[in-house]
């Protein structure tokens, strides 16, 4: 495996291997689910670790990345935004450049070529904003996968173009009507389908979240997105990114770029929560801000939750990070101090997508817009031989009737 | 049979109970009916009481227990307050208890803490985590040993041989099989299957075996009874449970069926 990624070469630069034995990153993650789905779990880590050191198995996943889905995907000098923001370097992944539009259906080729060798005859799924359930849809279509994808009836409104693709590759959509209506009560249902249908049925997990060996799964999927970075940067500028930045719902994209760098003390990494409208209860999904360790749907990690230990609810103008617990990985990088956490309230995530648009000709998701307003934020206050590498998750297109809706609510359409 | 219903450590009445443990998810409708069930269950002297604490965001629930928890978090029902109130109601009126609920809130009051304080109370016989994996379990069992309050083992129809022997060596209280695939409140079919697993645990520890999840009249509750030591009925009641008379009936109808089940 070309990348840093072996056990070999993670034990050379002296960090632990993780997850260890029983799914855990220090204190966090494990397997917290009902004893029905401990089996398929079981089972799924077998086989991934199996087909993960098989060269056959890896040679087709790279194979799919590159013809079906275009990869490697570019890393781009953003040169208008760097002019304009004044500081260093902003560079961006192109992940939205992906089949389907973004860096979601790497994970799905992933898992559904997994959940072939395993036998499995149907994929479920959860999304939030979509973008995983269209991913999952896509190879369920290429692959001849029965497929059912779960989603709040919440981002089912707002996502509404998703649901149509989604439907149009062949999938059935489930509208959850439960708790907050988004992506947590997505993944309830999900797990609930689970464990009706295991023996037939992969839950393909969209995000570096979930019960073990769901993070590493996922993880090691994406981050194709960092070794690909490390290479390109090596290529055009000799050197590695002074900063690496990614916003976080579960944290697959974050993982994905961060993880091959870990072992680079000189490439410091921010990962951008959703600050929604302000950091108070139901109002934002930044967990590290608002919240404590806790343990929900089949992890232990920083979840917010009220005094009783019930889930709050969350708020996020993007759907895909409008989630009430985050990725055990990056809670114990953050433990560690190797990983820093902030987060970006809906309006400057507003102003970041409408930014990239004028500046650059991308439209931006509305997930990759948090991140893309933090990155500026670091880079203003660099200097010009400095590097920012932003992961540029997904393309916006998804969002633009939202963000009209939005905008025109509030007076400011574009001109 | 009744031997084992006997030498479980939550039996602590000198007869044969109804070898059924009804679930109630606690301030569904109020606490003062959930106080009522619970009263009533003792004086039919059933074998425990699967007492549900609401949780926000229950994945091993089907519908009717969901909907019963959201109602009940409208109440007064947090795990410590539950405590408390349980400790001013008199033993008498309460029979074996197990409280049932996910393990974000004996984690987020601290396990040790719930553990010292429900031995406090003595109320509590025991708990029943669905979200506790036997892996992950392994860092608490310890703990909740330490303060005499049973940890009851799952096993599904999916878990291997050698792992349910596992189970049921470090299960406590009763052994809890998972009778079908899904969440509760699915429908259960008798399979030989299901038959084959609970012989076979049975022949594995000296503990009750009960089966939970889709028994849904007291037909299929005498059925099992004719290889399990006892019945866990949650959604059919939770379904009753805003109507008290409703509930009464329902529940007279699995005691006895119970009954005639142990023949």
């Amino acid at each position: 495996m070309k990348g840093g990624l072996t056990r070999e070469s993670m034990k050379r630069k002296g960090s632990p291997v993780l997850p260890d034995m029983r799914g855990y990153f220090g204190e966090f993650g494990g397997r917290f689910v009902s004893e029905t789905l401990m089996s398929a779990l079981l089972e799924l880590e077998k086989s991934f670790r199996a087909a993960w050191r098989e060269k056959a198995f890896r040679d087709e996943f790279r194979e799919t990345l590159a013809d079906y889905s275009g990869r490697p995907t570019p890393l781009y000098f953003a040169e208008s935004l760097t002019r304009e923001t004044g500081g260093a370097e902003i560079w961006l992944k192109r992940e939205d450049l992906n089949h389907t539009g973004a860096h979601k259906i790497t994970n799905a080729i992933g898992q559904a070529l997994l959940a072939r060798r395993m036998g499995k005859s149907r994929l479920i799924a959860e999304t939030g904003a979509g973008q995983h359930g269209v991913a999952t849809a896509t190879v369920a279509a290429r692959l001849g996968f029965e497929c059912q994808i779960y989603m709040g009836s919440e981002d089912v409104r707002r996502q509404a173009l998703n649901v149509f693709r989604m439907k149009l590759l062949g999938s059935s959509v489930c509208p959850v009507d439960t708790g907050g209506k988004t992506l947590k009560d997505a993944i309830s249902e999900a797990l609930r389908d689970w464990s009706r249908t295991v023996r037939t049925t992969h839950y393909l997990l969209g995000t570096a979240f979930g019960p073990h060996p769901f993070p590493l799964i996922v993880r090691s999927f994406q981050s194709v997105i960092g070794q690909e970075v490390r290479r390109q940067i090596l290529a055009k500028k000799g050197r590695l990114p002074d900063m690496l930045v990614a916003c976080v719902g579960g944290g697959s994209n974050a993982m994905g770029l961060f993880h091959p760098f870990i072992g680079d003390e000189s490439v410091n990494m921010f990962g951008v929560e959703a600050g929604g409208r302000s950091i108070t209860p139901g109002e934002h999904a930044a967990r590290f801000a608002g919240g404590s360790i806790g343990v929900l749907q089949g992890t232990r990690t920083f979840v917010l939750q009220n005094p009783d230990g019930q889930i709050e609810n969350t708020h996020s103008v993007s759907a895909g990070l409008d989630y009430s617990a985050v990725g055990p990985e990056l809670a114990y990088y953050r433990e560690t101090g190797r990983m820093t956490f902030d987060w970006v309230g809906d309006d400057e995530a507003l102003e970041a997508f409408q930014r990239l648009s004028r500046t650059e000709g991308i439209i931006p998701a509305l997930e990759s817009s948090h991140a893309i307003a933090y990155g500026v934020r670091l880079a203003r206050a660099m200097t010009p031989d400095q590097i920012v590498v932003i992961n540029l998750s997904g393309r916006g297109d998804k969002d633009v009737m939202e963000v009209s809706r939005i905008l025109e609510s509030k007076g400011e359409v574009g001109s | 049979m009744t031997g084992r219903m006997g030498s479980g450590s939550i039996w602590r009445r000198g007869f044969s109970p109804p070898p059924l443990i009804p679930y109630l998810v606690a301030g569904d409708p109020d606490l003062e009916t959930t106080a009522d069930y619970l009263k009533m269950a003792a004086k039919k002297g059933v074998f425990a009481v699967e007492l549900g604490i609401p949780f926000s965001d229950p994945t091993a629930d089907g519908p009717v227990i969901q909907a019963a928890s959201q109602r009940a978090l409208r109440h007064e029902t947090a795990l410590e307050s539950i405590l408390g109130w349980l400790s001013g109601i008199s033993p008498e009126n309460l029979p074996s208890l197990y409280l049932m609920t996910y393990f974000n809130l004996f984690h987020h009051m601290g396990v040790e803490r719930f553990c010292r304080e429900a031995q406090r109370s003595g109320r509590i016989a025991g708990v029943v985590i669905p979200d506790l994996s036997f892996e992950d379990g392994a860092i608490y069992r310890p703990v909740f040993r330490a303060y005499g309050i049973n940890l009851v083992g799952f096993v599904s129809p999916t878990t291997s041989p050698a792992r349910a022997r596992k189970i049921v060596r470090e299960s406590r209280g009763f052994v809890y099989y998972v009778g079908l695939m899904g969440t509760t409140g699915s429908a259960l079919t008798l399979t030989d299957e299901t038959r084959r697993i609970v012989r076979d645990l049975r022949q594995w520890t000296s503990l009750p075996v009960c089966v939970g999840f889709g028994i849904s009249s007291g037909a299929i509750a005498s059925e099992i009874l004719e290889f399990a030591d006892g019945v866990i009925v949650g959604s059919r009641l939770v379904q009753d449970e805003r109507d008290p008379d409703r509930w009464k009936k329902t529940f007279e109808e699995f005691v006895s069926s119970a009954g005639k089940g142990k023949g």
